[in-house]
């Protein structure tokens, strides 16, 4: 304790480790309340998998009841949009379940009514092609995660005024082995979230996975953004997958209109 | 960097300077008219701009007065050059002085001086400035200048219809809905600024889509 000039009394910082330890803990002693709240959090937190048809709970483990050996997993506005124009206008989906979360970050308090906007996954399977989430082993089940992610978050020697924003980096498990359609990711860049999930479960695993990162400068839902995902389509993941690409980028043209929110602050 | 801005091309043809931007889609109930995005400096200077519109309404107060002031002090119109430098130096304090940031915008400045020449300057937020045959600014702007690179020749500015119709090329490489969403000005030589009606630039679109199929029945004559 020490006494400041004012002639107050506050603590002296001190280096011994024992004396701060015990001070935290002080701190961190939480009421009864805060246990309350913290509790009641918990409770209303939950993860829900419907099926499509009957909304009713999917008991079983999708993949269990879908197996499947292409498993496409889109991340982020841009890169639904790109699946949804791209790839599912290409032959016939049909949406066999969804999951749909909430915890106390999501901005809507109502647990019971959640829309689509919110928190939320939808399953598809290709009815056409059994292959993709269809009836082949697990083992021989290839997974493309599609994601994007703000340019200033790409760490580089070079200005990132000259860096061609969109551009598009890959990252991938051990066992994939078929090549990568863009440049590799480098070091010391490092992906985040669920799509970093996804892939050290893959990698784990030894299920054969790549990761495509966009980096762009808007996050927003953006015609050049989800155009940049195009050299994808000719990976050997993807190419059977899509088969009309003008009627694609119309598509895509028309979802943009759609969800374009035009702010007055740019020109 | 540019985010979320419209294209926007200026072209410097022999006895005309053309300036096109990208439309972009207002709200049901607002005023077209106030969203504007060429602006006159002057009679014979204009200028587009791509970035915060708060921003470039500061800049373009500030060059409009001034204009006006070297007019009164001087009795001259002033130079595109001039007003350029003037831009350019008013955006470059601002990036050096205290409290204060640059102002967000980039700008394409077209004009005729009084010796008859057409001109054509581009600045940017760090207050530089240099002169362009042809140039683009906007998000998709490394898209026009290729184009711009691989169809600016003499022959393509030689009449004014011609550096128009240049213009409004470079800008359906990027603009998404087609004529309807372009914008144009002109200024021809010792001529006041020109703002294109919906409908003229409609002509122009519908002339460019003509030749592009004439252009291509010939390639598949040749082919056969």
């Amino acid at each position: 304790m020490a006494a400041t000039f004012f002639g107050e009394v506050v603590k002296a910082p001190c280096r011994a480790g024992t004396e701060d330890e015990e001070e935290e803990e002080e701190g961190r002693r939480e009421t009864p309340e805060d246990r309350e709240v913290r509790q009641q959090l918990a409770r209303k937190r939950e993860v829900r998998l419907l099926r499509r048809q009957t909304k009713t709970s999917l008991e079983v483990s999708l993949l269990e009841k879908y197996p499947c050996s292409k498993f496409i997993i889109a991340i982020g506005n841009n890169a639904v949009a790109f699946l949804s124009s791209f790839v599912m206008n290409s032959g016939v989906w049909e949406e066999v379940g969804c999951a749909k979360l909430w915890n106390e970050w999501c901005r809507t308090a109502d647990t019971t009514h959640l829309s689509s906007t919110e928190a939320f996954c939808g399953f598809y399977h290709l009815k056409s092609n059994p292959s993709v989430f269809g009836s082949c082993p697990r083992k021989n089940m290839q997974i493309t995660i599609l994601t994007c992610r703000h340019v200033t978050d790409y760490k580089t020697l070079e200005s990132t005024g000259s860096l061609p924003s969109p551009f598009l980096k890959a990252l991938k498990t051990q066992n994939f082995k078929d090549p990568a359609c863009c440049p590799l990711l480098e070091q010391p860049n490092i992906v985040h979230d669920l799509p970093a999930a996804v892939l050290s479960y893959c990698q784990v695993w030894k299920i054969p996975a790549i990761l495509y990162l966009c980096y762009t400068d808007v996050m927003k839902l953006d015609l050049i953004t989800v155009e940049a995902f195009k050299p994808i389509l000719s990976t050997r993941s993807l190419k059977g997958l899509v088969k009309n690409i003008p009627q694609s980028t119309e598509i895509l043209k028309k979802l943009m209109t759609t969800n374009e929110i035009q702010s007055n602050i740019y020109t | 960097m540019d985010v979320c801005t419209f294209e926007k091309v200026g072209i410097r043809g022999t006895n005309i300077v053309v300036l096109g931007v990208e439309k972009k889609s207002v709200a049901k109930l607002q005023d077209e008219r106030t969203v504007r995005k060429i602006c006159a400096l002057d009679d014979h200077v204009c200028m587009a701009f791509a970035g915060l519109t708060a921003d470039a309404r500061v800049v373009i107060n500030r060059a409009r007065v001034e204009c006006q002031s070297h007019k009164l002090t001087v009795e001259d119109p002033v130079t595109v050059e001039y007003i350029t430098r003037f831009i350019a130096t008013l955006k470059q304090k601002y990036t050096q002085s205290n409290g204060r940031r640059p102002f967000g915008i980039s700008a394409l400045i077209v004009g005729f001086d009084d010796d008859g020449i057409p001109r054509l300057y581009q600045t940017d937020p760090s207050g530089t400035y240099h002169a362009w045959k042809a140039n683009a600014i906007g998000r998709s702007a490394k898209t026009v200048r290729e184009f711009l690179e691989k169809n600016y020749t003499e022959d393509a500015i030689a009449s004014d219809n011609e550096a128009i119709k240049l213009a409004i090329k470079a800008l359906l490489e990027v603009v998404q809905s087609g004529g309807k969403n372009i914008e144009l000005a002109i200024i021809r030589r010792n001529q006041p600024l020109k703002m294109f009606s919906a409908k003229e630039v409609e002509l122009y679109v519908t002339e460019i889509e003509k030749e592009k199929e004439e252009a291509e029945k010939k390639k598949s004559k040749k082919s056969v």
